[in-house]
């Protein structure tokens, strides 16, 4: 009121025009609200995906957690023992032959078994809990088979309870009548059952076998046969230890010297295959504690200052030049604190406990890392189960004590050496990067290096950019700083719908359309690719070459005009001579009918000795290019359209050419836009997945060969994340690879934009 | 020996022609007519420029100035749909000849522009540009052609301990005659000048005049100006166009003391334009 008393002009109307209405400041308030929430939200997306897959790959990383449970007293004489599924109802096998069942909650007995023997005693017994089966080796030779099983009963109250029943079979003659068995094993191979007995005559050890086949009638009662008793090994003269695999086809002795023996069944009987000494080189050869890991090809052993191999059988060189199956070596665990009491294989996994110096050690022999450790129980352990499942393991002591453990463990074949190490798998005949994550077998061993999908990855994004940079960038250039403007405006949005372009459908062109296409005129592709680039420089030669008249004729940026056709017609003739080239140069004998053959892919087959497949990593680098050219090329075109036309009228005027304009103003004052699009196409071939799914052949091989094909992270994402099991270590391992790649792509990106912000910095223009 | 500062824009300030030896016509312009596509940007212009003498271009804006002006070194040959009739000749040889590389008539007619428009390269590499890519690679003619080159355009007690940092740290006025340096290090024969002061301060533009008058020695220099006084001060000769005609060529003393037509008068005295 005051004012308008001393300025009666202004009316209050005239002042209300300089007032911001509340609606504009309040939008203003909202729309800030809103982008810094967006903004925020994407941040906070980011590292939301991120942390779930730090989440889901995690569980990879950390060990097994063992919890002792309390330990059941057993009778003192129990020399072995088994359980059922879940340890409700273990039994214990005593000296002589008694089946002795507690209950596992409180270990009260529940029942009792004794073998009906008439003037015979049990001297060996062996229990095989996973397979419910105990051996005992009579005081004549003869081995008695029982078998243990369970049933679940239900009282009126619904409650649950095991009942165990134990089926003994007729007694069957192993070893020499009259010697008592020391030792009984069997195995269960694929056709035939072996069965072993240790006896001992005149102080020398003395190894029997019989072969049990067992054919199922027609009528469904299994008729069984036993071959008559063999002698094994019999040249040995001291024992301390027998591995026989589950395979049933060979068995291991330990000797007391240090020496292994294998032997290998051969149908009739059981000969000397190989002999080794692991610990020939120590002081003291002996060896401590021997036994075959799950799969039964490798066997750990550990001598008597506590070093520790792994042996296992796989395809060997022999001097002759055969490749034979044969013993060696393929892993050297860290040293144990002792001598080792013990090996004791997990069912289903590569993981053994090994007991040694006061301590228990679970370990994986595939990886070679210690996955858990705690104190040993007092006793001396005579037998060690696993749970089938893997989640508990039990030990009897000879003290007449069952210790149990629960265990945690849901990732034992995982390490970092697994997924980016070398590794000697058993089987392989070197150390090797596998990516092999299912078969058909149950004992196969699953593989998840990830290094031969970063290696396919980082192929196939070399050969996608490999043939995208070079034309997309020249292509740039090229329309940005020489083609009439008319004809830029046609080219930008052609290029900008080709972006759009599914790479389901470029991946379909290439596997289906392509890659035959290709397969037969390579040569011919190769010859009108090489000339390409010749032919368009020649082009240009020829051009700058005619008389200024002539070349008056056409308007600038119009030279494509004529330059085209040229170029077109080189790469025509090209292809035209591509199959004489074939003819003179890749010339091979066919190695059926020893004819000579023009054929490019035999010739690099036979020369290279690499794979040669006709859905190659050309196909899937031509095609894949095709789908990050757009992207390369938009940006950079835009970056490049972007310099000031300032500057290029000063280069001019300074007596540069347009092409020396381009190469020494232009592009050094694009080249930070020119960063951002190579890094954006190389962010879109790294992650490229269905173009790579359906244009290779998917194997995950460790070469550079051009013409092979490959696997990379994502594609192995999506073909192999369908079928993994949530939770499972390939269903983690897949999220790992997509970890890598999320970090490749980072790390790369972050390198780009730093180089990216001081090229800027050095050619920023005011 | 500064430029004479008039604080009096009023009073006008004129330089007395020298003649010096050399060609009358060294850049002789017949009947010469230019479209923009249809556009006629230029009509009926004829003017000689003599060798070693400054003419400044005077006119209201869109007269046509800078079209001449860009026309001598060709650099309006990008622009789409052009077209001209007349001639201009150079040492007697036409600039549409041929068998006359543009890019060689370019090397010949350098060019500065109104606003300056150094690479983003060093101030070392701005200078040795031209040479570059004319081919020249030895580092010893380079360093000392940009040498000569900065202290002809008075820049290089300036600059001289800090050549490999980036041009574009420079203020406007030492980046504009760092523009000088560049189009002079080639030793071009013709300088052309479009507005070379617009976008400085007084001092800035002091320097520049006075660096025209020193290369006014070597070169043979074609300066468009909005400013009176700078064409009174620094021109042997002004051509005053209008509307695309060329209204009065002559020394620029007989331009400002006693003009012949009555639009210069009109025009210099600032009643239109
Ligand atoms: N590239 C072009 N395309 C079409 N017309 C143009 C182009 N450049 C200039 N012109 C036109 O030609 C005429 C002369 O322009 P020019 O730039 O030569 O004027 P000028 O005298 O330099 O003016 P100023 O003093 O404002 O710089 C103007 O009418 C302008 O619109
Ligand atoms: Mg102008």
């Amino acid at each position: 009121m005051e004012t308008s008393d001393k300025k009666p002009t202004e009316t209050p109307a005239a002042e209300s025009r300089f007032t911001v209405s509340p609606i504009t400041l309040l939008a203003d308030l909202w729309m800030g609200r809103l982008i810094r929430f967006g903004g925020l939200g994407v941040v906070l997306a980011v590292f939301g995906m991120l942390a779930f897959l730090v989440l889901q790959v995690f569980p990879l990383f950390v060990g097994a957690r063992v919890e002792a449970l309390p330990a059941l007293t057993v009778p003192a004489s129990a020399v072995a023992f088994g359980e059922d599924e879940y340890g409700e109802l273990p039994y214990v096998v005593l000296a002589d032959g008694t089946i002795h069942f507690q209950r596992g909650s409180d270990g009260a007995k529940v029942q009792e078994w004794s073998p009906a023997l008439v003037g015979r005693t049990v001297t060996a017994v062996r229990s095989y809990p996973r397979a419910g089966l105990v051996f005992l080796g009579l005081s004549d030779g003869a081995v008695l088979e029982a078998k243990v099983s369970y049933r679940a009963t239900f009282d009126a109250g619904g409650k649950r309870a095991l009942q165990p029943i134990v089926t003994p079979l007729e007694p069957v003659q192993v070893g020499s009548p009259g010697l008592p068995c020391l030792g009984v094993w069997n195995a269960k191979g694929a056709q035939s059952r072996l069965l072993v007995v240790r006896q001992e005559s005149a102080g020398r050890p003395k190894l029997s076998a019989v072969r049990i086949t067992e054919r199922k009638g027609l009528g469904g009662k299994a008729r069984v046969t036993a071959s008559a008793p063999f002698a094994v090994a019999p040249e040995l003269s001291d024992l301390e230890q027998v591995l026989l695999p589950s395979t049933a086809d060979s068995l291991l002795v330990v000797t007391g010297t240090g020496e292994v023996r294998a032997y290998s069944d051969d149908g009739v009987g059981m000969p000397l295959l190989q002999v080794f000494r692991p610990f020939a080189d120590a002081a003291d050869a002996r060896i401590s504690a021997a036994g075959l890991v799950f799969g039964h090809v490798s066997v750990v052993l550990v001598g008597q200052t506590g070093v520790h191999q792994v042996w296992s059988i796989y395809p060997q060189a022999q001097p002759d030049g055969r490749s034979l199956r044969r013993w060696g070596k393929i892993h050297d665990p860290e040293k144990l604190p002792g001598p080792a009491v013990g090996i004791f294989a997990a069912e289903g996994n590569k993981c053994y406990l090994v007991g040694a110096g006061g301590e228990l050690q679970l370990r994986n022999m595939t990886t070679d890392t210690l996955r858990w450790q705690g104190p040993a129980p007092a006793g001396r352990v005579a037998q060690v189960a696993f749970a089938g499942n893997y989640d508990r393991f039990t030990a009897l002591t000879v003290d007449g004590k069952l210790h149990r453990w629960k265990l945690e463990d849901h990732h034992p074949d995982s390490s970092w050496g697994a997924f980016f190490g070398k590794i000697w798998y058993e089987g392989a005949t070197e150390p090797a990067y596998t990516w092999q994550s299912s078969s058909g077998s149950d004992e196969f061993e699953a593989k998840y290096s990830l290094v031969p999908l970063f290696y396919g990855t980082v192929k196939g994004t070399f050969y996608a950019l490999l043939f995208a940079l070079p034309i997309a960038l020249t292509a740039a250039v090229y329309v940005s700083q020489f083609l009439r403007p008319e004809y830029r405006q046609i080219v930008k949005p052609v290029m900008e719908v080709m972006a759009s372009l599914p790479s389901v459908v470029l991946g379909f062109l290439a596997g289906l359309w392509l890659a035959p296409l290709v397969d037969p005129h390579l040569v011919s592709l190769f010859c009108a690719l090489g000339v390409l680039t010749p032919a368009a420089l020649g082009a240009g030669f020829l051009w700058s070459a005619l008389p200024q008249p002539w070349r008056r004729q056409v308007r600038p940026g119009m030279e494509f005009v004529w330059l085209l056709p040229f170029i077109a017609l080189c790469c025509w003739l090209a292809w035209q001579a591509g199959p004489s080239i074939e003819a003179a140069f890749f010339t091979v004998k066919d190695t059926a009918s020893g004819a000579p053959l023009a054929d490019f892919r035999e010739w690099w087959r036979q020369t290279t000795g690499m794979s040669y497949d006709s859905r190659n990593c050309l196909v899937v680098g031509f095609v894949m290019g095709f789908a990050v050219i757009p992207i390369i090329f938009t940006i950079a075109e835009d970056a490049l359209s972007n310099v000031p036309q300032s500057l290029i009228s000063g280069s001019l005027a300074l007596g540069a050419s347009r092409w020396q304009t381009v190469w020494s103003v232009v592009i050094p004052t694009a080249i930070s836009g020119i960063v951002s699009a190579v890094m954006i196409g190389f962010g879109r071939a790294i992650g490229e997945t269905m173009i790579v799914v359906m244009a290779t052949g998917n194997t995950a091989v460790m070469e550079f060969n051009p013409f092979s094909g490959m696997r990379t992270l994502s594609a192995n994402i999506a073909v192999e994340l369908p079928e993994a099991a949530a939770g499972h270590t390939h269903f983690r391992a897949l999220f790992l690879g997509a970890c890598c790649l999320f970090l490749l792509t980072f790390v790369i990106n972050t390198l780009a934009e730093v180089l990216r912000q001081r090229l800027r910095e050095r050619y920023k223009v005011v | 020996m500064t430029a004479t500062m008039n604080p009096n824009p009023s009073r006008i300030q004129v330089r007395p022609a020298t003649e010096r030896d050399g060609r009358r016509d060294y850049i002789s312009i017949r009947d010469y007519g230019f479209w923009y596509g249809q556009k006629q940007a230029l009509e009926g212009i004829s003017l000689d420029i003599p060798e070693r003498q400054v003419v400044a271009f005077i006119g209201p804006s869109g007269c046509g100035k800078s079209t001449l002006l860009r026309n001598l070194n060709r650099m309006n040959d990008l622009v789409d749909g052009i077209r001209h009739v007349g001639d201009i000749t150079i040492k007697g040889r036409s600039i549409y000849d041929p068998g006359l590389e543009v890019i060689s008539l370019r090397r010949r007619v350098g060019m500065v522009f109104q606003k300056s428009n150094p690479f983003p390269k060093s101030i070392y590499e701005n200078v040795v540009f031209a040479l570059r890519v004319m081919g020249v690679r030895d580092r010893s003619i380079l360093d000392e052609a940009c040498e000569t080159s900065l202290r002809k355009a008075a820049l290089w007690d300036e600059v001289k301990d800090r050549l490999q940092d980036s041009a574009l740290g420079l203020s406007g006025g030492q980046m504009q005659r760092l523009c000088i340096a560049r189009a002079i290090a080639n030793r071009p024969e013709i300088l052309l000048m479009d507005e070379p002061c617009s976008a400085l301060d007084p001092i800035a533009t002091g320097k520049i005049e006075e660096l025209i008058h020193e290369l006014k020695e070597q070169f043979t220099i074609v300066i468009v100006t909005h400013s009176m006084q700078q064409a009174a001060r620094v021109s042997d000769r002004t051509a005053f166009f209008y509307l695309g005609k060329q209204i009065e060529y002559d020394t620029t003393e007989k331009i400002f003391m006693n003009p012949s037509q009555a639009q210069t008068e009109a025009y210099i005295s600032g009643r239109f334009g």
